[in-house]
């Protein structure tokens, strides 16, 4: 595949996945702040995403297995979650971690178990895509062509 | 303010004129160099009002730490990042600090920014280095207690880029007409 043909691929790539809500305004943000000093920012931000989220999402399996649920733990791990998400643009995990906050709130086991099984599957999700955005991305540079803004 | 004030009196007794004097004694100024227009402009790397400055960030999370930097970064700042309250505490010390603008996540394990500003204010100074907290509650409630601590600002995260601008802008303006 040429050069001109891989980039089209790639900004429609990338149109689908604010189209569909994986990513929204913060993640274009951070595109913007990639610049010749940072030249590799988002895929080093995008990789300490990456690492917290699945940290915390071991911390939520493991807390939820428990006898007796440490809903307060639980929350701030969320919480937690949800400011990462929310600040490099993945929507669809961060609106996924508000539903999961109010459950703890209430304390509802059966709604955090879903939120969980729910917050993994959007993670895996926008994690998949945005592997495939990267790969397009070196697929480009590797071309010896430039990636479009 | 050591001054004084005089009434002339014409002939009927009433008010002719006033006369006031107020001494005011010279101060330094905050070395900060700013732009004319106060306005923030579709463009804020370009304002020299952020160049320099010298700010200390503490957010215990890694991934808004990193974009937070890279954010002041881009507006020209010299950012120094922290993850906890403790390190924040440290890193501005007992004596005179080089940072001019302390930036706080308010929710932190062990030491919150709260905890931290409190602290600030009580053992440091009630107006120097600056503090702004962040914050993804839109709570008012929150705000409030910020400014009772004695915080000079609030980012509402996430974080964009124009809106750090323009509280630092805010914060910086006000800062400099109190002085």
């Amino acid at each position: 595949m040429d050069v001109v043909q891989l980039q089209r691929q790639l900004v429609d790539y990338r149109a689908s996945l604010y189209h569909e809500a994986f990513l929204d305004e913060q993640f274009t943000q951070l595109q913007e702040l990639q610049d010749e000093n940072n030249p590799d920012f988002v895929v080093e931000v995008v990789s300490l995403f990456f690492e917290d989220s699945e940290r915390l999402l071991n911390e939520l399996t493991k807390a939820l297995e428990q006898q007796s649920i440490d809903f307060k733990r639980l929350d701030a791990h969320v919480h937690q979650l949800k400011g990462s998400s929310s600040s490099i643009g993945a929507q669809r995990v961060q609106k996924v971690c508000i539903a999961f906050r109010n459950d703890c709130e209430e304390q509802n086991v059966e709604g955090c178990l879903k939120c969980l099984q729910q917050v993994k599957h959007e993670y895996s999700l926008v994690k998949t895509k945005l592997e495939t955005m990267f790969k397009l991305e070196q697929q480009i540079l590797a071309a010896g062509g430039s990636v479009p803004m | 303010m050591h001054g004084n004030i005089w009434v002339v009196q014409n002939p009927q007794g009433s008010a002719q004129s006033m006369a006031l004097v107020i001494r005011f004694q010279v101060r330094p100024s905050i070395t900060i160099t700013m732009t004319e227009s106060g306005e923030s402009s579709d463009q804020p790397r370009s304002n020299s009002l952020f160049r320099g400055l010298q700010v200390l960030l503490a957010d215990d999370d890694d991934v808004n730490r990193a974009v937070t930097r890279k954010l002041l970064e881009k507006l020209g700042c010299t950012v120094s990042a922290v993850s906890s309250g403790f390190e924040c505490l440290s890193a501005i010390g007992p004596a005179s600090s080089p940072f001019q603008i302390v930036i706080l996540e308010l929710q932190m394990p062990e030491l919150d920014g709260f905890e931290v500003a409190i602290r600030i204010r009580k053992y440091r100074s009630r107006s120097w280095p600056l503090i702004v907290a962040m914050t993804a509650s839109g709570d008012e409630d929150v705000w409030k207690k910020c400014s009772q601590i004695g915080m000079n600002g609030v980012i509402r995260k996430p974080v964009l880029l124009q809106e750090i601008a323009i509280e630092l802008r805010k914060v910086l303006v006000q800062a400099n007409k109190v002085v």
